[in-house]
């Protein structure tokens, strides 16, 4: 979600440096790139993670605000602790895995882009595709602009760059479909999103 | 047999009681995957290991205390069944 303000970091951080664009890949083979999930419930809440992460996001060092691109979050990669909730999470009553593969979330806009150093935040307009519905979102992204880390993640097989993004925001399951109006005495309508990806960009 | 019944009820109550006070006493639902947490040490994003063993909620406790007070009730009913046939 934060793709695009990672991106207006990035770029801002790289002017001086290169002024290609920079094309990172969130395919993480280490698997850390992860999404949280949160739903409020009368005995406890319900947490899960989601680590099935990839996608590109596209970043021209001298225009960052128009960085594009799109991040895939496979849904069969949501797990909770209780294999009960796992397989009603993935069923066709809730997230619907087997129809509905893949969640989403594409850039259109990126604004507000603040930059400190390597460090930024920006508003990322996009796409979020949920259980099948997509609808359009603003969320606030952090982004950390890592050059030359990629060597220190892949142990020096890798030269380049790492592009690390965080956000978090609530969204509404009714608005995607996803048990609308239904059992809200057991589980919350708010869902909250917390995303933690890291790019990498390697040097060609 | 009745007393038989009884004792086992008991054990069965102790027992699930006592699995789920020694394997953490979560008062929450039961687990198959307990989340660990973990940082990257180049990206600082923290993410979560999960480690595969089963952990007890209420619901493990519950089903076996209503199993143990199933048994006891049978035992009732069984008592009073000989009783009615002996008068």
């Amino acid at each position: 979600m934060k793709l695009t303000h990672l991106l207006a970091i990035t770029a801002a951080s790289l002017t001086a440096v290169q002024a290609a664009p920079l094309t990172f890949d969130f395919k993480d083979p280490k698997g850390v790139n992860n999404v949280v999930f949160k739903l409020d419930a009368p005995l406890e809440s319900i947490n899960g993670t989601a680590n099935g992460v990839s996608g590109t996001v596209t970043v021209d060092p001298e225009n960052p605000g128009a960085a594009t691109g799109k991040i895939v979050v496979t849904t069969a990669s949501l797990t909770v602790p209780n294999p009960l909730m796992q397989e009603h999470l993935l069923g066709e009553n809730w997230l619907n895995a087997k129809t509905n593969p893949e969640i989403t979330f594409e850039i259109k806009k990126i604004s507000d882009v603040e930059k400190d150093g390597t460090k930024g935040e920006a508003d990322v307009t996009g796409i979020f595709t949920l259980n099948g519905v997509s609808k359009e979102i603003t969320v606030d992204a952090k982004v950390t602009y890592l050059p030359g880390k990629l060597a220190d993640r892949t142990g020096g097989k890798m030269e380049g760059d790492l592009l690390v993004i965080r956000s978090e925001f609530d969204i509404n399951r009714s608005d995607y479909n996803i048990q609308p109006g239904q059992n809200t005495d057991k589980v919350a309508e708010e869902i909250e999103i917390s995303l933690s990806i890291a790019g990498a960009a390697p040097k060609k | 047999m009745i007393k038989f019944l009884r004792v086992l009820a008991l054990l069965a109550a102790l027992g699930v009681v006592s699995a789920w006070y020694l394997l953490g006493a979560d008062r929450g639902w039961s687990k198959t995957a307990i989340p660990v947490k973990k940082t990257d040490p180049v990206t600082e994003i923290e993410y979560v290991e999960y480690d595969r063993r089963f952990v007890p909620g209420v619901d493990f406790l519950a089903t076996g205390l209503l199993g143990s007070a199933a048994l006891f009730a049978l035992t009732l009913l069984l008592s009073k069944l000989q009783t009615k046939h002996t008068s």
